[in-house]
């Protein structure tokens, strides 16, 4: 272990030693990076925005989140049905999880490039390539709630005669509602966050692109902090409306 | 007339023989005991009646039709005709009772109708009867992971009294309940029985329980049947055989008495 940490500190200070800072010094940059963090959070104010457009901007982005987490859940749902190794065979268990497993090692950045090929940067890349990671993600975590689902219960309602699709929807669905709601708003949390970096950086509409807009084309560091700020407050009241509903589905 | 038969039936996992060479009979309206000590191939025997597990080889006819021939939906139309009762009740605990009775109509639903859970007037009243006879009827509405275990069991019960079994298999029904529910839940299986003129075969831990409700007791030691007869004649010796212990640790009366909590 000591021989790890030895090769490992050998390396960072070559590295510092060998770090090209290309005539950037270090106590100014430190000095101008702090007094424009001032600004940003500080002296939030908007020259461009108004607060109408603002929240216009961020209800598109919420829209998207609403669509990709919507789209993802529903063949999530379906896939995570044949996926749970208590529910489908399982080659073809085996099949999906190998195959969600790589759609999530893909980082959702690249999906919306690999989409962008076809529909263009933009919404609609975002949206679908947003997707893809989802759907990665809700399937595993709806599998394994299905999975943890107790078998006996299942056995019970084969004994009976019932069919599969009754036995999902009138004992494996009842049962793991609360955990299929919870994981899907964790996503949609997720997934508004993933937009709003998916508008600064793949052009998607949504206040992503505004901020995009007032850091590298406008250098307006005051609205990049109104910005941050608003998106902020709408995640913590994302945040609170997520645990209200988790107490709601608790209790019955 | 006999409602079920088992003909040879032999279960093999893997290389490990479950069963071996079993033959058994069940006349309508009977109570069969199969008693054995763990592992010795009860539940195997049970799960292959419905075809919860399949069988290896032997014949199992249920009013003269051979189970082991049917496909896919075929034994689902078969399976509607046999309740199954669990030690672990296996309610869907976020139900009601209600809703979990009438789960045991499933099997004569459309796939379409059993999804979205639409019953006929016939079937809720039904239910109710049902609930009624095993006084659940002022529980209906409560969800199921809010019953006692007795209660639980008694909705096991309700739900397949509902399908309109001719047989009701029932693996350990009592053997995660208190003396007085698993007395209780005894009474209610027997009466059933007796009334309805429904075949039961029920595995039990309980020696003296057989012997106390069964027509017929049958001894299973490691998947062979070496005892098949009257609860009158199941002596000491042979309950000592077939839990494979020495007679003086055998705490039962033998064709007279039992224990005192059920009687």
């Amino acid at each position: 272990m000591w021989a790890t940490v030895a090769a490992l500190a050998a390396i960072t200070a070559y590295g510092l030693f060998t770090l090209d800072s290309n005539g950037v010094n270090i106590p100014d940059a430190i000095g101008e990076t702090l007094r424009n963090f001032r600004t940003i959070f500080l002296h939030p104010e908007s020259r461009r925005l108004s607060a109408g457009a603002a929240a216009w901007e961020l209800l598109l982005t919420v829209a998207q989140a609403i669509l990709i987490t919507l789209f993802s859940g529903l063949v999530s749902l379906g896939l995570g049905l044949l996926g749970a190794r208590n529910l489908a065979p399982k080659p073809l268990t085996q099949a999906i999880k190998a195959v969600i497993a790589v759609v999530r090692a893909i980082p959702s950045i690249l999906w919306v490039l690999i989409f962008a090929v076809a529909a263009g940067l933009g919404s609609t890349a975002a949206v679908l390539g947003l997707s893809m990671h989802s759907i990665g993600y809700l399937t595993k975590a709806y599998a394994e709630s299905f999975e943890s689902l107790d078998y006996g219960v299942v056995e019970a309602l084969q004994a009976v005669g019932a069919n599969w699709w009754q036995i999902v929807f009138q004992a494996v669905l009842p049962s793991s509602s609360t955990y299929l709601l919870s994981w899907t708003f964790l996503r949609f949390e997720m997934n508004f966050t993933n937009v709003v970096a998916m508008g600064a950086a793949a052009g998607a509409a949504g206040i992503g692109f505004d901020l995009f807009m007032a850091s590298s084309l406008y250098f307006d560091l005051g609205e990049l902090g109104l910005i941050t700020y608003f998106v902020l407050a709408f995640a913590i009241l994302l945040e609170i409306v997520a645990i209200r509903v988790k107490a709601v589905l608790k209790e019955r | 007339m006999a409602v079920l038969e088992i003909h040879n039936l032999t279960k093999y996992y893997k290389a490990h023989l479950a069963l071996d060479d079993v033959s058994l009979k069940l006349r309508s309206g009977e109570i069969v005991a199969v008693i054995g000590r763990s592992g010795a191939g009860k539940t195997t025997l049970l799960r292959c009646v419905n075809r919860m597990i399949e069988p290896s080889s032997g014949r199992i006819e249920f009013e003269g039709v051979d189970i082991r021939r049917l496909g896919r939906s075929a034994l689902r139309e078969y399976r509607t005709h046999i309740g199954m009762i669990f030690q672990h009740f296996n309610l869907v605990p976020r139900q009601t009772v209600m809703e979990n009775v009438l789960n045991g109509r499933l099997g004569h639903k459309s796939t379409l109708a059993g999804i979205a859970g639409i019953y006929s007037a016939d079937e809720h009243s039904m239910a109710r009867s049902v609930l009624e006879q095993l006084d659940l009827a002022d529980q209906a509405e409560k969800r199921c992971d809010q019953l006692s275990g007795g209660q639980k069991q008694r909705v096991g019960i309700a739900r397949a009294l509902v399908q309109e079994p001719r047989l009701i298999l029932c693996d350990e029904p009592i053997a995660s309940l208190d003396p007085r529910s698993a007395k209780a839940i005894m009474d209610y299986l027997f009466r059933i029985s007796r009334k309805m003129d429904i075949s039961i075969l029920i595995n039990l831990h309980q020696v003296d329980v057989a012997i106390k409700y069964a027509d017929r007791i049958v001894g299973i030691r490691e998947g062979c049947v070496v005892f098949d007869g009257d609860p009158k004649n199941l002596k000491k010796r042979k309950v000592a055989e077939i839990y494979g212990c020495d007679v003086d640790d055998i705490h039962f009366e033998d064709s007279t008495g039992g224990d005192a909590m059920f009687n």
